[in-house]
């Protein structure tokens, strides 16, 4: 087979000479514009692409910078004043003992899981990583079922006549910083412990092996090599944490601890707007703190491992430690899943008898489903420009969108919520209490689970294969979409999935935006134990955590 | 008809001292293949993405077909310049089969047609509805060349092709490469670092070291004929050595006798030159007039590698690099005597 | 591999194809249900009705269901609203109505412009002082103040009496103390505008201070406070009179009484608000906002519009039905000596009573 026509077919392919010869100008710009690229722009549709969501994702920064610098300063050294301090203290001191209890309990579950030989590793494994499909306020308020001012606990001690005698009346506060620590702990420790068990899991053999030949003893071991290897895993569990409290609203406002959010979310109820602002201004700045710690750490985060030498860790015998660990861990897993769901199916029975899964109920569940799998589809297909801007083209540019996308993530949702009222109600009415609007704002808030999902699957798919679909013709968003997006299909999908639960458990965005008529399963849970009508509230809960068991499976294979 | 130009091409990567490729300048005929041959971090591979249109030149044109791609009033996209690429791990879509991947982005009619007569080329006829992980390293590679044919393009561009293979698979697919290259018409150019695939393979090859071209030829010029001591030491093994031009101008003087050459660039009697022996150009003779000790032996199964110590008139010694015939027996501190051959004798430049 | 990856696929795009087909059903609008009662034209679409509500979900549903089925108008509820976000929307109108559970807010929407007037049929039934001039809101059942306490904690006769009495700090030594409500509840607010009016803003300034720091519990709603004091978990509480007589329908817990404030000789009087609904200019759907109104001004939906709330009737002649446990408490609010400050006037006080309560740190405290 000759080539005798080949140039002539090529030519008519390539046959666009190019740009014509430019200005001095546009020459320089031009310049300028491949040097923030590194001579590697990416074409024009995925450029705008990129930067619709940088937009979309800036709103409510935008938002709040914008009205609390309109504030006044009157209202700024009012609040300074009084209401700041007492916030900053509430919302820190719960902040820094959750972050360590959750530290000491999920290192200490995924060791005893991962390296010790407790009975049922197995089960144990991703038993222990429930809790995570439990949110937070409904945790809450299981507790408060349980241990509240007329609750089972309270009943039980006032018939308990030697209860009584000896320690005096029922004195249990749920209602307290010990309540609210007590349960934020238990359903975020998960964080914690899903990561060390990752980085649990990936350490090799051969650096404990050396530490013995060396002489140490087991505890030095403990200490010298694994805890240090481990580090990094729990700054990063440590800082997920920290940040889920600082932005948590449900489960502060059903035990009445207030922080930040709930006094932003109250403030803004009554209408003051602008303290509210002032107050999310604090909080992102709080945030941002958090998050400034968490790239300091990140850069030291590199650990290499070389592959062919890599043995799984031995397995450390109990002994008579055995049932202590065993009494431990099933404590743990009592406390954060089975006593609260043993709580919800106890109501939900009594609910359902009562006919509380009626056509409102599952109108309801519709409407959580409708919304949350609408919000999963435009993360996947939004998550995509923003990570391959990231991966294949990187630049000033790309890190930027990178980073607000990420910004709207770490902000608490009733910052979201209230970006969103100020800009569509004054600028987009049209989209105003829309499910639309919701969707969008689920987006802000969830854009990066979808992100970090693709992003793994992505950076396992060589730039070369990129590079080969161009030069069969391909411009780079069709690359993308066409080539890219297939092979990270799995990624991308748990990536969907992810967000796909994080929305069906939302509750402040949900709260402070739906429109009349559209209630959520989570809205619902607020309203009603908030009425202690539990016999409705536990089958919306219960149904919540149903849901989120589904992509349980993915959220655990990341780990 | 020159199928590929490169004029006064130099890259800079941002953030390095030197440049990647300084003022290349090349000229591919069609039909031929070419060989970028250097060490990691010579530009050979910089130069392939330049012409692929991966990377940008900082100044200098490219050319493809007679059609200018890049200079400082063009730029023409990589999708668009109709180049085929082979990639060092393939890079075929494991989300397509076999067929896909080689018709992947061919739009013209004959699409199924096409695609046929290329798997026919490259002889997988039969594996069309499998998937790249379910073919082996040499299969793959014969995809990835398909893949880059089926368009008929200007240029093959190859990079690194055999370097995950193993030795014998090594030999055997450069010969089938090469089939299928002059089977297809195409012009190809290959990167790479090692000099049995240079030689085996190009029409001819182009020696580079840290971004210069250092000489370009066919492959038995390159060997045989070396115009500097980093081409000649980096293509095979090569004694370097200082002399003089005799009065014959066909021979040299040197610390180890006259040794006859033939390649001497016309240098006049009487002139400093530098020369480059290689191995193979000492025969171990009782007769022969050096006379060296062996310092270190090693034995390839194809040859004894041998380092011989010569002592000179004036006291000097001097290290050399030989060959000697696999079946003899020599231990280290033997002494033994050489002779010249003619072959593989040549003057190289003084730098 | 390809296999599980495929049935993943399928099983979220069956997900979201389900969540994508239902989006398409539904924006803001959604399909009418079924077609009205004894309506002339079955083929017209009756439409919607948007409702916001700060009153309690579960009174105003049912009144909401029971419109939806006496005339076919989809009704779509907004729970949990706050008066100011009519405020806030006012260029972006949302609403078609708000129900409210204090007559000030409505009148604060009114002074400020964002109800609108009418005459529907009927409007004659409620009593001049209890709707704006221009009927742009209604007032339709009755509250007062008072104490809601635990007999089995403490007698009628030790209780306190009037909402001076709470300056004494005496009261927190009660057993388990007394509880209160957030400064940014609805009836909370109403009251303390009354406070206002009568004392002054020093004095009421001083009071919300005392009951702060006093008060054992801060709440966020009165249900809670009944059901705690109901309980034991407090001897009293500041509650509306209609949440005693919730309580007393408790199976357990129900052992309760209830004080009037200031019923004495020469005390102001009980603080008495009013419950109602207001017409909000400029909402998308205005004709079925008066269909509204109509349908709510006859006698049977005034009396559905107290409903479960137990409260009292402004037209009590039309027959609220209450509970036998309730009924034997059910007070004529003619026989109630109530203060003399117009019910109207609350509007007026509206803004100003919210922040002297803000002022006092009483809005977000929660205890």
């Amino acid at each position: 087979m000759k080539n005798n026509n080949m140039s002539q077919l090529n030519i008519k392919q390539n046959s666009e000479v190019g740009e014509e010869t430019s200005p001095t100008i546009l020459l320089f710009l031009r310049r300028i514009w491949l040097n923030i690229w590194h001579g590697n722009p990416p074409g024009p549709v995925l450029l705008l692409f990129g930067l619709t969501v940088a937009i979309i994702m800036s709103i409510p920064i935008i938002y709040v910078i914008w009205r609390s610098l309109f504030a006044g300063a009157e209202r700024w050294m009012r609040l300074l004043d009084e209401r700041i301090p007492r916030l900053l203290w509430n919302t820190l001191s719960l902040t820094a003992a959750v972050t360590v209890c959750t530290v000491i309990v999920g290192v200490s579950l995924a060791w005893i899981v991962i390296r010790t030989d407790i009975p049922g590793r197995n089960i144990w494994r991703w038993l222990l990583a429930l809790p995570l499909v439990i949110p937070p306020y409904v945790g809450a308020v299981t507790y408060i079922i349980v241990f509240g001012r007329s609750g089972w606990a309270r009943d039980f001690w006032r018939d308990t006549p030697w209860l009584v005698n000896s320690f005096g009346d029922y004195r249990v506060n749920i209602f307290s910083f010990w309540g609210i620590f007590f349960v934020l702990s238990m359903f975020t420790y998960p964080y914690v412990y899903l990561i060390a068990s990752a980085a649990l899991r990936k350490m090799n053999r051969n650096f404990e092996e050396a530490a013995r030949s060396l002489g140490m003893s087991s505890s030095q071991i403990f200490w010298k090599v694994n805890l240090p290897f481990l580090r990094p895993a729990i700054g990063a569990g440590a800082i997920l944490v920290s940040l889920y409290v600082l932005s948590d609203f449900g489960a502060v406002a059903m035990l009445r601890y207030v922080t930040f959010t709930a006094a932003i979310y109250f403030q803004r109820a009554s209408f003051d707007t602008a303290s509210a602002a002032v107050l999310s201004l604090v909080l992102i700045a709080l945030t941002v703190v958090i998050l400034w710690i968490e790239s300091g750490t990140r850069k030291k985060n590199k650990y290499y491992q070389t592959a062919n030498s890599y043995r799984e860790p031995s397995i450390l015998q109990l002994g008579k430690w055995k049932p202590l660990a065993l009494l431990y861990v099933s404590a743990i897993f009592f406390v954060s899943v089975f006593l609260p769901v043993s709580v919800l199916v106890y109501w939900s029975n009594i609910g359902i008898r009562m006919g509380a899964l009626n056509e409102r109920f599952f109108g309801f569940a519709l409407n959580s489903l409708r919304i949350s799998g609408f919000a999963a589809l435009l993360c996947m297909l939004l998550a995509m420009p923003v990570i391959y801007l990231k991966n294949r083209y990187p630049s000033v540019i790309s890190g930027i969108i990178d980073r607000l996308a990420y910004g709207g993530y770490a902000l608490p949702g009733v910052i979201v919520a209230l970006g969103f009222i100020f800009i569509f109600n004054n600028h987009i009415p049209a989209l105003y209490r829309t499910f639309y609007m919701i969707a969008i704002a689920f987006v802000v808030r969830f854009l990066p689970q979808s992100m970090q999902a693709g992003e793994a699957s992505l950076s396992l798919i060589s730039p070369r294969i990129d590079e080969a679909a161009r030069s069969l013709g391909y411009p780079p968003w069709k690359v993308m979409l066409k080539v890219i997006l297939p092979n990270m299909l799995p990624g991308v999908l748990a990536g969907g999935a992810l967000v796909f639960v994080s929305s069906i458990k939302e509750l402040p965005v949900s709260l402070m935006l739906r429109p009349p008529g559209f209630d959520t399963l989570a809205v619902r849970v607020y309203f009603e134990a908030h009425e202690a009508i539990y016999h409705l509230a536990a089958p919306a809960a219960l149904l919540i955590i149903i849901v989120s068991i589904i992509p349980l499976r993915y959220m655990l294979s990341k780990y | 008809m020159f199928d590929i130009e490169l004029k006064a091409v130099s890259k800079k990567y941002a953030g390095t001292e030197e440049p990647a490729v300084k003022n290349l300048s090349l000229a591919v005929e069609k039909g031929s293949i070419v060989t970028l041959l250097g060490p990691s971090g010579c530009g050979k591979s910089t130069t392939l993405r330049l012409i692929a249109g991966f990377e940008r030149p900082d100044v200098g044109s490219i050319a493809l077909a007679g059609k200018v791609v890049s200079d400082s009033n063009t730029w023409i996209a990589p999708e668009k310049r109709g180049v085929g690429m082979v990639f060092q791990d393939y890079a075929l879509f494991p989300h397509l089969n076999i067929f896909k991947n080689i018709g992947f982005g061919y739009k013209a009619n004959d699409h199924n047609k096409r695609i046929t007569e290329v798997i026919e080329l490259v002889n997988l006829k039969g594996y069309e509805k499998r998937y790249p992980h379910e073919l082996s390293g040499g299969q793959q590679q014969r995809v990835a060349l398909a893949r880059a044919l089926t368009r008929k393009p200007v240029v093959v561009l190859l990079d690194e092709p055999f370097s995950n293979l193993d030795a014998d698979l090594r030999v055997h697919m450069r010969l089938e490469v090469k089939r299928i290259i002059k089977e297809s018409g195409a012009t190809a150019i290959f990167v790479s670092h090692d000099q049995k695939d240079a030689l085996a393979i190009s029409d001819s090859i182009v020696v580079m070291n840290e971004g210069v071209v250092q000489q370009m030829g066919t492959p038995r010029e390159i060997y045989q004929y070396p115009e500097n001591k980093f081409v000649a030491t980096f293509v095979g093994q090569s004694n370097i050595l200082e002399g003089k031009m005799a009065r014959d101008e066909e021979s040299v003087i040197t610390d180890l006798g006259i040794i006859p050459c033939s390649h001497t660039h016309g240098l006049k009697s009487g002139e400093e030159v530098y020369i480059s022996i290689r191995p193979d150009s000492f025969e171990m003779d009782p007769e022969g007039q050096i006379k060296g000790r062996i310092k270190e032996s090693t034995y390839t199964g194809e040859s004894i590698d041998a380092v011989v110590e010569i002592v000179f008139d004036n006291g000097t010694r001097r290290d050399l690099l030989t060959h000697i015939h696999p079946e003899k027996e020599v231990k280290i501190g033997d002494l033994v005597r050489f002779k010249v051959l003619p072959h593989f004798i040549a003057v190289i430049r003084h730098d | 591999m390809i296999k599980s990856k495929k049935s993943i696929i399928v099983l979220l795009v069956a997900i979201l194809s389900l969540s994508l087909y239902a989006t398409g059903c539904g924006k803001k609008a959604n399909t009418p249900a079924a077609p009205p009662k004894g309506s002339e034209n079955v083929n017209t679409d009756p439409g919607q009705l948007v409702v916001y509500s700060s009153r309690n979900e579960r009174f105003t549903q049912e009144l909401l269901d029971k419109f939806s089925a006496d005339t076919g108008i989809k009704v779509l509820p907004l729970h949990g609203a706050k008066e100011l976000q009519i405020v806030e929307e006012a260029r972006n109108v949302q609403a078609d109505i708000f129900i409210s559970n204090d007559l000030g807010a409505l009148g604060y929407l009114h002074l400020e412009g964002l109800l609108q007037g009418a005459n529907p049929k009927g409007i004659e039934t409620i009593p001049a002082n209890f709707r704006s001039d221009d009927n742009a809101y209604i007032a339709i059942s009755l509250r007062a103040r008072g104490f809601i306490y635990n007999k089995d904690l403490i007698t009628e006769k030790e209780m306190p009496r009037s909402a001076e009495d709470l300056f004494d700090p005496k009261w927190a030594q009660l057993k388990n103390g007394y509880a209160i409500t957030r400064g940014g509840n609805g009836g909370m607010i109403g009251h303390v505008s009354a406070l206002r009016y009568e004392w002054g803003d020093a004095k009421t300034a001083e009071w919300i201070d005392a009951i702060r720091k006093n008060s054992a519990g801060i709440y966020q709603g009165h249900s809670e406070i009944r059901k705690a004091v109901g309980a034991g978990e407090h001897t009293f509480g500041l509650v509306n009179n209609y949440y005693f007589h919730q309580q007393l329908l408790e199976p357990t817990n129900n052992n309760v009484g209830f004080i009037y404030l200031d019923q004495g000789q020469g005390q102001m009087g009980a603080v008495a608000n009013a419950a109602g609904v207001g017409l909000v200019k400029g909402g998308p759907n205005g004709a079925n906002a008066i269909a509204f109104l109509e349908w709510l001004l006859l006698p049977e939906n005034q009396a559905a519009f107290v409903g479960a709330s137990l409260e009292l009737l402004i037209n009590s002649q039309f027959g609220a039905v209450y509970p036998p446990a309730v009924q034997p408490h059910i007070i004529d609010f003619k026989d109630l000596k109530l203060q003399n400050m117009p019910i109207k006037e609350l509007g007026n006080y509206f803004q100003d009573t919210r922040a002297l309560i803000e002022a006092s740190g009483l809005d977000l405290d929660l205890k």
